[in-house]
């Protein structure tokens, strides 16, 4: 019996241990899985005609002559959006009617003036204009059919009233029988609710569609666009076919989210056909592509991130990292050399190397602190260089922190080195600098390279150093060393907490992290495949 | 022809002749060239010794102004951290205490695992499919900080609230299970190297009595390591308190002890997430920015010692370990 539970026990724990490296491996697939597969739609994606016309516009790509064909193509249906919806308008939009009515009054009275007519007549015309705009007003804003008919029906039979011929208010009856004829299909109690309905949907259909044709170019970049994405559009078809509501069911309940068809609230008026016409046509409206959008690697983004790539960032980053490494290179060199060839166990190399350690342990924000207390405000200046965070402040700390690992690392590949290499040259009488120089380094060079990508990688994730000594989350490109830069891992953060306008975009979010951390995993797979390679070599020989 | 032969072997030979003797002169210079150079090189290898000092002198020298100013218990045991009011209030105890807070319940998560992961694959599982387990490990080391915590900002943060329930997803348990991620590589490796450096003698001895594995494991192989394991721990837990950018997007930065203490789902803040908070908008010479300076202070002196005892237990495995 002792014996099956011993057994049992011994199995039980070896599976409770593979679990733990299966719960690992889960746990790696769980954190980059989503991340990558969002992350790989920032590159590769549908694009719609918006993005070339962005891409035209912005960064002077693509063919302006196919553009123009196919701009033409898409203008053909979507002038069927604009035209259901400004019909519809006019039964629902009254509040425009009014001031239109009002304009028309007012021009009225300007053509009056200069016409040459009795002051008598002049005040007759006028007043019966006025009671047409005021009974036009009060049609306008009735929700009694009634009311509506009655109203219309007498501003209408001063149609041919001679005194009213060829001036504007002319206008006034196009506006009367056009009003008459929308209010026929709509229910007038739900005016109010369609107003605000249609509100949105305008909305909706002008981000899809980009501004109307003829309508003045917007002010802010990411609105003279629609949908640019393919995966944005069906977004946003979503959102105009349905509508969200959230209820209260229940007293003391939480809000439910209540999903209704828009079809169904606008049935029997002229905007219901739009639903299913834009449904039917947004391919033909936007024509979407499977693009492989390579560029995003080295465009920079505009407005905010809503447009556009991590070049810069990519920029920064590169910059930063490959500052701090020749600053820590040198030094993580010599001070492994010395450690491994000089060095005897007394009290001031074990001083060091608890240095090294504690260096180690150091977090990393009070390493931003010191960067900003040291490199920001009295290194740097003591040098003349400007007081403010700068690549170099950022690049010196980022420096200090990897140094530990710089050291160790080289520490690693300079003890690797065969023990019968350094006696073979020292047994031809070289000198013990000469051994390291001709015999050592150069065996030890791969392994030491191994870790200044290792530290590399290291450095570009790294961002609580960065906060304080040179990283902006906007900003243009720097042109010195004494400038702060965009970098990815700062940008990562600030694109996934900061930004308001990258929150509609978050293929653009992910983009940014992932591209990330490829581009350290790919420091970190060259860097194994070299140790692998080396280990082989020296297990070789 | 034969002139220029001669030449050679007269170069070649030159100096063949003389006795391997150096002149006063030359063996002086060698002599001061041999321990110049180590000098300078001792003097090179001695920069991280400055950088440390440099590092402990120039927070502290931001933070003092602070400490002659503001009482020290104050700043160690209230927790009313207002450094804009008027008067400011600087009690940090909530922060230190969500730091602390986070990385225990992080610990809670990564040893157990940690351990067991080290286990599997320092004595169980062959070398060959160790050779596929390493990289998941190294992967995981190292994907940034930054990553993890937009992971879980972007991710783990919507499911916690839609998914499980909880009312916001930026909580103590989001920070911790990402912390616990974070930290388990490192101690993984070292609780691996320590539990493999465990001498093959005393593992077959174990064998030999009739053990099982597990029994040689836990009676035998973890108590000979366990020095090395509680400073795997260490290590882990001065990695997580010094943990910047996951806690400052995950852990909601909210100001306050959680109540009851085993709430998980409370938001809290963390020394670190106050310092990259706060920075940014203090101007300079103020006393907020140096309060967060000495806030700095405490994070330095907290992984100072963390880092000696990780030291001590490291030695102490050492020796065990050379003892056999």
């Amino acid at each position: 019996m002792r014996h099956i539970i011993r057994q049992i026990s011994d199995k039980a724990f070896t599976i409770l241990t593979g679990t733990s490296v299966v719960l690992l491996t889960f746990v790696l697939l769980i954190v980059l899985g989503p991340m990558v597969w969002r992350g790989v739609k920032a590159v590769i994606f549908k694009d719609t005609v918006e993005f070339r016309k962005m891409q035209l516009d912005l960064y002077n790509r693509g063919n302006s002559a196919n553009l123009k064909l196919e701009n033409a193509e898409t203008e053909t249906f979507r002038k069927t959006v604009y035209k259901i919806v400004d019909d519809f308008k006019h039964g629902i939009d009254t509040e425009a009617l009014v001031d239109k009515s009002k304009q028309i009054y007012r021009q009225l009275g300007k053509e009056l003036r200069y016409k040459g007519i009795t002051n008598e007549e002049y005040q007759r015309i006028r007043s019966l204009a006025r009671e047409l705009r005021d009974r036009l007003q009060v049609a306008l804003e009735s929700n009694d059919k009634k009311v509506i008919k009655e109203n219309i029906d007498y501003i209408l039979q001063y149609h041919l009233d001679e005194n009213l011929a060829d001036t504007s208010a002319v206008e006034f009856f196009a506006l009367a029988e056009d009003f008459q004829q929308s209010v026929e299909n709509i229910d007038l109690n739900k005016r109010q609710q369609y107003a605000g309905s249609l509100q949105q949907i305008e909305e909706i259909v002008f981000h899809l569609l980009g501004p109307k044709p003829g309508d003045p170019l917007p002010a802010l970049t990411m609105d003279r666009y629609g949908a640019t994405r393919w995966d944005l559009a069906q977004k946003l078809l979503d959102k105009l076919l349905w509508s969200e509501k959230w209820i209260q069911q229940e007293v003391d309940q939480p809000l439910v989210k209540i999903r209704a068809s828009r079809a169904e609230e606008f049935a029997g008026t002229k905007l219901e056909p739009l639903f299913g016409y834009i449904e039917n046509n947004l391919v033909k409206m936007l024509k979407p592509e499977l693009t492989v959008y390579w560029q995003y690697f080295i465009d920079d983004s505009t407005p905010g991130h809503y447009f556009g790539g991590v070049g810069p960032e990519i920029l920064g980053t590169l910059l930063l990292t490959l500052l701090a490494m020749l600053f820590v290179s040198p030094l993580g060199v010599i001070s492994a050399a010395y450690l491994v060839e000089c060095a005897s166990d007394n009290i001031a190399v074990r001083i060091i190397r608890m240095s090294i350690n504690t260096l180690a342990g150091v977090p990393s924000i009070v390493f931003g602190l010191f960067g900003l207390a040291f490199f920001v405000l009295f290194f740097i200046p003591l040098f003349g260089g400007p007081s403010k965070p700068c690549i170099l402040a950022a690049s010196l700390t980022l420096a200090v922190l990897t140094l530990p690992v710089m050291i160790k690392a080289s520490e690693e590949a300079i003890r690797s080195v065969p023990q019968s290499y350094k006696e073979a040259s020292l047994g031809l009488g070289a000198s013990g600098f000469r051994t390291f120089i001709r015999v050592t380094f150069p065996v030890a060079l791969p392994g030491i390279l191994t870790g200044v990508i290792l530290s590399l990688s290291r450095v570009a994730g790294e961002t609580a150093p960065i906060l304080f000594t040179g990283a902006v989350a906007l900003g243009p490109l720097p042109k010195s060393p004494f400038d702060p830069t965009m970098t990815l891992s700062y940008g990562s953060y600030d694109i996934a907490v900061g930004d308001r306008l990258a929150m509609m975009v978050p293929h653009n979010q992910y983009g940014m992290v992932v591209t990330l951390v490829l581009l350290i995993l790919c420091l970190n797979a060259i860097a194994i495949v070299l140790r692998a390679r080396i280990s082989r070599k020296l297990r070789g020989q | 022809m034969d002139n220029i032969v001669q030449n050679n072997k007269l170069k070649s030979t030159a100096g063949r002749d003389q006795p391997l003797i150096l002149t006063p002169l030359q063996d002086m210079r060698g002599f001061l060239f041999h321990h110049l150079g180590r000098l300078l090189l001792f003097l090179i290898t001695c920069s991280s010794m400055l950088l440390v000092l440099l590092i402990f002198f120039f927070v502290i020298r931001e933070a003092i102004p602070f400490l002659t100013k503001f009482s020290l218990a104050e700043f160690l045991a209230t927790q009313s951290w207002y450094p804009e009011a008027q008067p400011p209030k600087f009690g940090a105890l909530s922060l230190i205490v969500g730091s602390l807070y986070v990385t225990i319940s992080a610990l809670v998560f990564a040893v157990p695992t940690g351990i067991l992961a080290a286990i599997f694959l320092s004595d169980i599982v062959s070398l060959k499919v160790r050779d596929f387990i390493k990289p998941v490990i190294e992967i995981l080391a190292a994907i940034p900080s930054v990553a993890y915590g937009f992971f879980a900002m972007l991710v783990l943060a919507p499911w916690m609230q839609t998914k499980w329930g909880f009312t916001t997803g930026a909580n103590v348990l989001n920070a911790s299970i990402i912390l616990s991620i974070m930290v388990l590589p490192t101690i993984i490796s070292v609780a691996e190297d320590s539990i493999s450096a465990v001498g093959r003698e005393l593992r077959e001895a174990s064998y030999a009595l009739g053990a099982t594995r597990f029994e040689t494991i836990f009676k035998v192989a973890i108590p000979a390591a366990h020095s090395g394991i509680i400073a795997a721990i260490v290590l882990g837990m001065m990695r997580a308190i010094g943990e910047t950018m996951v806690v400052w997007m995950a852990s909601g930065n909210a100001n306050q002890i959680p109540s009851p203490w085993w709430d998980l789902s409370q938001s809290v803040r963390t020394m670190t997430a106050t310092i990259a908070g706060d920075m940014g908008e203090t101007p300079k010479g103020s006393p907020h920015y140096w309060s967060l300076f000495a806030i700095g202070v405490v994070l330095l002196i907290m992984t100072f010692l963390l880092n000696i005892i990780s030291e001590y237990f490291l030695a102490s495995a050492k020796k065990k370990a050379g003892g056999y």
